[in-house]
């Protein structure tokens, strides 16, 4: 069961971009902050929507 | 314990065997809709036990020493070894939009078997095929788009095609959600002030994730979604109170309101409305499909539709056309679906952790997607056949009075009486039902039905009508403004390399009117739809599901091509089947689209009629429209017959010996994930 909800979270947190964040800050060794989030949210949606949504 | 598997997997086969004949042959008064799910469920779990594991091992040889681009490619953002599951959910989100709702509903014209065995057979031979192989070619590609596999695999006109065919595509897909959006909202001031209150909803959550708690995603889409509800709670009160004239808007109005809306968007930032947007249909969509689901098994409801309706001669109200080949093109994306290979290359092979996750990431998505298709054509399927052609029929065909509606349609021995028709309009708080053409209002009706059954009963169909309505408003809005972002860019593109500030995205004058561009050529389709006296689906449907599935042939194409550089003709009829199957039906229907002596399928003897007839501004207008349908629809054609052509030229070569046949992956490096990663 927490294994489910784990997923379930883990799933979550990938569409809501939280994950994707994390892997920015931990990848640019960063800590959060305003301007980081702005950062990397511009970067991360011109990149989501260089590309249409399904049918 | 391989007797006891064997026993189990022969179980499940004839279970899909017992289902699919169960509902093929049975002529009794009404079938409950579990033999769907049975049918449907056993099916899906052999192709994906049996076929898929066929493909994956015999054909792909997908290999989890092989590092993926995920690993070797790793980069923080869109590089990124992520868990099988989690890409799953990913991809299917990404994959899933209003097209395996909106199709299944309207092709139930014929009865629910012709459309039930296309969407199982369809998926599992053809849909899932192409996901599956696209995602393992650009897997193996460093995660190169279809345009670009396009290009290296058959050549710079391929992939060129299939840049022109996606904004083709785009303009009649948005042109038509716009359209379903216009008659799911006409007169309805519930529904008006539901999806109106989304905006300022949406503009407070870029706000929220901008200013006040940044990052903070599913904090802010649970607030988002609180008030979501909170406002089709309120809209009842709207459209009680002195306010619903306000509301209650005309489909020209609505129209004109959705094109604004598109600019808009389209040129304002991303985070302010779009993205927020974006977070809170995923969520609710994923969440609604799970409600769906569980809400059907639970209700079990028995379907009132017949197998076959007397439209199978192709006289149908709500698109005209026999089962072959527009059953076919009207379900695109619960069956075969050219769009999902934009995603299968797009975002989804840069998530990939291991090659074997391709399976239920490719296929097993593309069969959930297809079970959602399933779903949307049991939801269609519990409604009073009466009701479900008076909801779905144009005015111009059935007439514009109830009267005159209920006769007709009970002339065609779908009995529904007016009195019932009002009824069922006030329960769920609309001043009228009939003729809300595009799928939504039935979809919703059905949805209604089934939440209802499943708890609080009567008393709350009209929310549970209005949260249908809403949900499918609210992702159909966000595909009209990131599809016309997508165009704009696109366009862009093009057009910078004739003046170069047309093509710098921080030029707001070109943003602009680039936007324009795009908005203007969808919106003159969706325009065209609201005045078409045929109620605009019967034109702009097929349209769209021409086009989705011709480009599924250009994916279909490339994996063909791919496979015959790999194993020669020995595996190459995995993809060359359904695409043989795609150009027969994708070609006759747009050639009876376009050619056909009857005028409601055939644009251009629908313009001669209309020339023959009384000579008005609005007459000429209606003849110059056919005659556009008719002409993008060549257009269309002609583009993908080039890429067959094209593509035969390559296979020759290949078999012949005369053309190099190598194949492009990149080169093979063994994989260091540790298991603690996956």
């Amino acid at each position: 069961m927490t294994r489910v909800w784990r997923l379930l979270l883990g799933l979550l947190r990938e569409l809501a971009d939280e994950n994707a964040y994390r892997r920015h800050l931990a990848w640019h060794g960063r800590t959060h902050s305003r301007e980081e989030w702005r950062r990397f949210s511009d970067e991360r949606l011109r990149a989501k929507y260089a590309q249409g949504k399904c049918c | 314990m391989k007797l006891l598997r064997v026993l189990l997997w022969t179980a499940v086969a004839a279970a899909a065997a017992v289902g699919l004949g169960g509902i093929a042959l049975y002529r009794g008064e009404h079938i409950n809709s579990m033999w769907l799910v049975v049918a449907a469920a056993a099916s899906y779990t052999v192709g994906y036990r049996f076929y898929a594991k066929f493909i994956a091992a015999r054909v792909m040889t997908l290999n989890d020493l092989r590092a993926t681009p995920a690993e070797r490619l790793r980069n923080g953002h869109d590089f990124e070894p992520t868990n099988k599951w989690i890409v799953f959910g990913h991809h299917f989100a990404a994959i899933a939009g209003p097209g395996p709702l909106v199709g299944p509903v309207l092709a139930a014209q014929f009865g629910y078997l012709p459309g039930t065995l296309w969407i199982v057979i369809g998926a599992v031979f053809g849909g899932a095929v192409q996901d599956f192989v696209i995602l393992f070619a650009s897997m193996r590609r460093d995660g190169k788009s279809l345009g670009r596999m396009a290009r290296d695999e058959i050549g710079k006109v391929g992939g060129f095609i299939a840049l022109i065919t996606v904004l083709l595509i785009m303009t009649i897909l948005l042109a038509v959600v716009g359209l379903v959006v216009v008659n799911a909202l006409k007169g309805s001031p519930w529904g008006t002030f539901t999806i109106a209150a989304t905006m300022p909803v949406a503009l407070l959550m870029g706000l929220y994730l901008r200013y006040w708690r940044p990052g903070k995603v599913l904090e802010i889409s649970a607030i988002g979604f609180v008030l979501v509800m909170a406002s089709i709670f309120f809209g009842q009160r709207v459209a009680e109170s002195s306010m619903a004239p306000w509301f209650t808007l005309a489909p020209m109005a609505l129209a004109v309101a959705i094109i604004l809306y598109g600019l808009l968007a389209s040129a304002l930032p991303v985070w302010m409305l779009l993205a927020p947007r974006d977070y809170l249909s995923t969520f609710v969509k994923l969440g609604v499909v799970l409600m769906l689901g569980v809400g059907i098994l639970f209700v079990r409801p028995e379907l009132q539709l017949p197998a076959f309706t007397r439209f199978v001669d192709g006289s149908g109200p709500i698109f005209a056309g026999k089962i072959f080949p527009f059953c076919f093109i009207t379900i695109a994306c619960g069956a075969v679906s050219g769009f999902h290979s934009l995603i299968s290359s797009g975002t989804t092979p840069k998530m990939i952790s291991r090659e074997s996750h391709a399976r239920p990431v490719g296929y097993g998505s593309m069969l959930l997607e297809s079970f959602v298709a399933i779903m949307a054509m049991i939801a269609a399927c519990v409604l009073q056949p009466g009701v479900y052609f008076a909801v779905n029929s144009p005015a111009g065909i059935v007439g514009a009075t109830p009267t005159a509606a209920v006769a007709t349609i009970s002339n065609w021995g779908f009995p529904v009486s007016a009195a019932d028709m009002a009824s069922l309009a006030r329960e769920v708080g609309e001043t009228t039902l009939f003729s809300r053409t595009g799928g939504a209002p039935s979809l919703a009706l059905g949805m209604a039905h089934i939440f209802a059954s499943s708890g609080g009963g009567r008393a709350l169909i009209g929310f549970w009508y209005h949260f249908a309505i809403m949900f499918e408003a609210l992702f159909i809005l966000t595909i009209i403004d990131a599809g016309t972002r997508v165009g704009r860019f696109m366009l862009q593109d093009l057009l910078g390399h004739a003046w170069e500030p047309l093509g710098r995205t921080s030029w707001m004058p070109g943003v602009w009117a680039t936007s324009a561009m795009i908005v203007g050529a969808w919106g003159y389709f969706l325009i065209q739809g609201v005045r078409d006296p045929l109620g605009g689906i019967n034109s702009l449907w097929p349209l769209f599901g021409i086009s989705n599935q011709l480009l599924a042939a250009v994916a279909l194409c490339v994996a063909t091509t791919i496979l015959l550089k790999m194993h020669g003709l020995k595996f190459v009829w995995i993809a060359c089947v359904p695409l043989v199957w795609l150009v027969t039906v994708t070609f006759s229907a747009g050639w009876q689209k376009i050619f056909s002596p009857v005028p409601a399928i055939g644009f251009l003897a629908q313009a001669d009629r209309l020339a023959a007839g009384a000579q008005t501004a609005a007459t000429a207008t209606l003849i110059f429209n056919a005659r556009l349908d008719a002409a993008v629809c060549a257009v269309l054609m002609a583009l993908v017959a080039i890429v067959l052509v094209d593509s035969l030229r390559i296979w020759v070569g290949i078999l012949s010996g005369a053309s190099e046949a190598p194949v492009r992956e990149a080169p093979f490096v063994p994989s260091r994930l540790q298991v603690e990663e996956l």
